[in-house]
């Protein structure tokens, strides 16, 4: 037994209304890295955490290097040299990156009083591993979502711990900057002995790094410990949804109507944003791309009203305009944003599935002084919330006891139900299952045929590649290029690849 | 939002309900007076401001935020009608609208100032309290309306059902239900609420925070106004010392209700019979307390320990409903 350095076997795990885990087996190998894989809602980050001590298993055997093992709270797993990156943020974001990373084990001076020197110089080393370039005295709350969980895998990188559980590491990253974190997972590895559970949705990223899987499908094992090589993407996909995998081709044609909806002129925004030219047609899906912090987000901030646009102009249906809030731009523009950050800015995480879904619409279906019932949100929403398969025990479910790639479902949801002209898409996919993103592909696709016009961010090049007409490239708040896409993936990345670098 | 009560037993109304019973069962047979028909009907008018107070801070409290200033207004209000009653000589319902206009406007100021200088409602309404507090007694020269038109003070000594009960009472529960219909069947209360939860994502969902959190002070004052209405009527005139100095004997009450009846201290969470059951508890045990001969000094310490204990309670409600975002 001595090989595996840590099992669960039979462990079951209930929450109200749902069995999250079901006689779930689990066993990791010394040295290896193991993928947990499944649907969204299957049990995996569950799992995680009754490793980690946050849930406890109501029944099921906890074996850490060969002996059973109690934990009772987080605390007890890092004992034990577990430690985790789990799949919501969970950085201080009025805390500096640095203090952050340093924040179990904060260096002192020899009166006793934190060494902010000594903070910023272990921090760096740690950042500088992942090819990270921040000061480590930035704000975590002025951090993208991508860079907080870069920053997030450092912290756990730097407690050198044996055992290393990563819940969806590299959700919000760009290929570039997961590359980076494969190389580095795989030597501590090999030269360190750690041993690894990473949790992905990225098939790729699996084949590329994985030694073993298990998959999990309703709390119950699909598959336990499969030495990958016995495996293909087609085998692997039919363990997690049980059928085969439904690729998604975009077969629209390059629209030959130019009605252009919206365009922006030589826009400068206070963000620091420079001659952004923009046009967005009728119908069309513009895929904005670039690597963390290239302005993406910010500039759709700015374009919403968020934050402000400096100079150039805005023309909405060939009227000049401004937008100063999120209000008007919903209101009187019908221009909706889809943030990538769902916990701080997409969800309300103590209301529930039904208010969260409704919130943009609230206005459009309010009957005679403002009257609106549970009742009339339902109908509106609910066509949104199980076409979008929302794996949830009611409508009442706080949204926090979702899953994470279901809260992602309802924050996509949200936007669909307000039913806007103009639709701004981050990081949509985050997260999401393969089933649901080749649904929700087909969803975006089936928007923009209707009418929709869109702009879609996205870190995910394959995606970017399938969805987009064309492809707008940014790097450090300017726009570098524009790629026509052909939908062929070797041709257009190479190009995208160019243009990021000039 | 209590929305579809799973379980009526599981909530915090219940287990409040049940100490109100208990209570009740508790002094009405350790005490003389305490279901004397004069002693419940006293208790029905101290119910009825106690509800009123807690609803106007629990409006507030459901930005996140608090309004120090609500006794201020309240007194501004109470002593602006009665200058409005008895100087010139205005009609009372013309003047009870005036008066209600009067604490929406000291509100709607809170709101704007702590919306345009993002500081916490905390201090903003600290400093408008001397301020409200200190105008009123410059401008009344702290004397009281004591000669108020007679139908006006008629009303808070009338009583209903068989002498038991105020009418003061029936305003305030009529108030709960017209609270309960704005938050939970109307677009504008759901936003309210959606603003006090997570400003940043109501923000980018096309609401308009801001504007939510003014309204919500605005509605504190609206209500610091009504509350201040019922207690002129009650005491038949309007007294600058009517809520203490600087109008803080209303905090504590206005404090307890809400925190007790389950409105989260942290915004985005509210429950209206919640208060009004908790402004319930704590008169009547005020009121118990008395009876049973207990110094005035002990009622206040008592007060305290049971603000303490509803604070613990709202910290553990805090942790249970967001348990699995604080830890995962
Ligand atoms: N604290 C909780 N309270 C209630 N239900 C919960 C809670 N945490 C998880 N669940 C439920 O348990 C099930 C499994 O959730 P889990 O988070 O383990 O899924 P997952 O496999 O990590 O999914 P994803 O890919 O979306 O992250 C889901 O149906 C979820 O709604
Ligand atoms: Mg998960």
């Amino acid at each position: 037994m001595n090989e595996f350095c840590l099992e669960i076997s039979s462990a079951n795990k209930s929450f109200p209304g749902v069995k999250a885990l079901d006689q779930a087996t689990f066993q990791l190998r010394k040295a290896s890295i193991h993928a947990l894989l499944g649907e969204n809602g299957a049990g995996k980050s569950t799992l995680i955490k009754i490793i980690t001590g946050v849930h406890k298993q109501d029944s099921g055997k906890l074996i850490i290097n060969g002996k059973e093992e109690t934990l009772n709270n987080p605390n007890d797993a890092t004992k034990f040299g577990i430690s985790v990156v789990h799949q919501e943020r969970n950085l201080i974001r009025r805390f500096s990156v640095g203090e952050n990373l340093m924040l179990n084990n904060m260096p002192k001076t020899a009166l006793g009083l934190i060494d902010y020197n000594e903070i910023a110089i272990q921090s760096k080393k740690w950042l500088k591993i992942l090819d990270l370039d921040i000061d480590p005295n930035t704000l975590v709350s002025d951090l993208t979502v991508a860079k907080m969980q870069l920053c997030e895998i450092a912290k756990a990188l730097s407690l050198k711990a044996k055992i290393l559980l990563l819940d969806e590491p590299t959700s919000s990253l760009s290929p570039q900057e997961s590359k980076i974190l494969f190389s580095l997972l795989k030597k501590i590895v090999r030269e360190e002995g750690v041993s690894i559970v990473f949790v992905s949705h990225k098939l790729e990223e699996v084949f590329n790094i994985c030694d073993d899987v298990t998959v999990l499908r309703d709390g119950q094992n699909a598959c336990t410990s499969e030495d990958i090589k016995n495996l293909d993407r087609q085998k692997l996909v039919r363990l997690m949804i049980g059928r085969d995998e439904q690729i998604v081709k975009s077969t629209r044609k390059n629209q030959n109507t130019k009605d252009t909806i919206l365009a922006l002129k030589n826009v400068k925004t206070e963000l620091g944003h420079k001659n952004i030219n923009l046009e967005l047609n009728r119908s069309e899906i513009i895929g904005l791309y670039g690597l963390v912090g290239a302005g993406r987000t910010e500039l759709m901030k700015c374009l919403i009203g968020q934050d402000k646009i400096t100079d150039g102009e805005v023309i909405i249906n060939g009227k000049k305009v401004t937008i100063n809030s999120p209000k008007s731009a919903l209101e009187k523009f019908k221009i909706g944003y889809i943030s990538e950050d769902r916990k701080k800015e997409g969800l309300i995480l103590i209301h529930n599935v039904l208010d969260n879904t409704s919130i943009t619409v609230w206005s459009q279906i309010k009957k005679a002084i403002g009257f609106v019932s549970d009742g009339m949100i339902s109908k509106k929403v609910d066509p949104y919330i199980s076409q979008l398969e929302v794996k949830t025990p009611s409508n009442y479910q706080l949204i926090s006891n979702l899953s994470g790639g279901n809260q992602q479902k309802i924050s996509v949801a949200k936007w669909l139900a307000a039913g806007t002209d103009i639709l701004i898409i981050d990081e949509p996919t985050v997260g999401i299952d393969i089933k649901t993103k080749a649904y929700l592909h087909e969803l975006i696709i089936k928007l923009a045929d209707d009418g929709t016009s869109i702009i879609l961010i996205s870190s995910d090049m394959p995606e970017m590649i399938s969805l987009a007409d064309k492809i707008i490239v940014m790097n450090n708040f300017q726009m570098n290029g524009i790629v026509e896409n052909n939908h062929d993936y070797d041709s257009v990345s190479s190009k995208i690849m160019e243009y990021i670098h000039t | 939002m209590n929305k579809k009560i799973p379980n009526f037993i599981y909530t915090n109304q219940f287990g409040l309900l049940c100490l109100v019973l208990i209570f009740t069962l508790i002094f009405s047979t350790s005490t003389d007076g305490f279901t004397s028909r004069f002693n419940i009907f006293a208790l029905s008018r101290v119910i009825a401001i106690d509800i009123m107070i807690g609803l106007a801070m629990m409006v507030v409290i459901l930005t996140g935020g608090l309004n120090l200033a609500l006794g201020a207004i309240g007194v501004c209000a109470a002593m602006f009608g009665g200058w409005c009653m008895e100087v010139l000589g205005i009609p009372i319902i013309p003047s009870i609208l005036l008066m209600l206009g009067m604490g929406s406007f000291l509100g709607w100021i809170n709101g704007i100032i702590t919306v345009k200088t993002g500081v916490h409602s905390f201090v903003v309404t600290l400093a408008t309290m001397s301020i409200y507090f200190g105008f009123m007694t410059m401008l009344t020269e702290a004397e009281a309306f004591r000669r108020l038109p007679e139908l006006f003070t008629d009303f808070g000594s009338a009583k209903l059902f068989n002498k038991y009960v105020s009418p003061l009472l029936l305003v305030s529960v009529a108030t709960c239900f017209a609270l309960f219909y704005l938050f939970r069947f109307t677009d504008i209360g759901r936003k309210l609420i959606a603003a006090g939860a997570n400003p940043e994502a109501a923000e980018l969902s096309g609401i308009s925070v801001n504007r939510m959190f003014i309204y919500c002070h605005m509605l504190s004052g609206f209500l610091g106004a009504l509350a201040a209405i019922l207690l002129t009527t009650r005491i038949g005139a309007a007294i600058p010392s009517m809520a203490g100095q600087l109008g803080m004997d209303w905090l504590l009450p206005a404090f307890l209700a809400p925190v007790i009846g389950g409105t989260l201290l942290s915004g985005g969470k509210l429950s209206v019979f919640g208060t009004m059951l908790g402004a319930v508890l704590v008169t009547l045990l005020t009121n118990g307390l008395y009876l049973l001969d207990v110094g005035e000094f002990w009622i206040r310490f008592f007060l305290g320990i049971i603000l303490l204990l509803a604070v613990l309670l709202d910290r553990t409600r805090e942790y249970f409903t967001l348990k699995s975002v604080i830890v995962s």
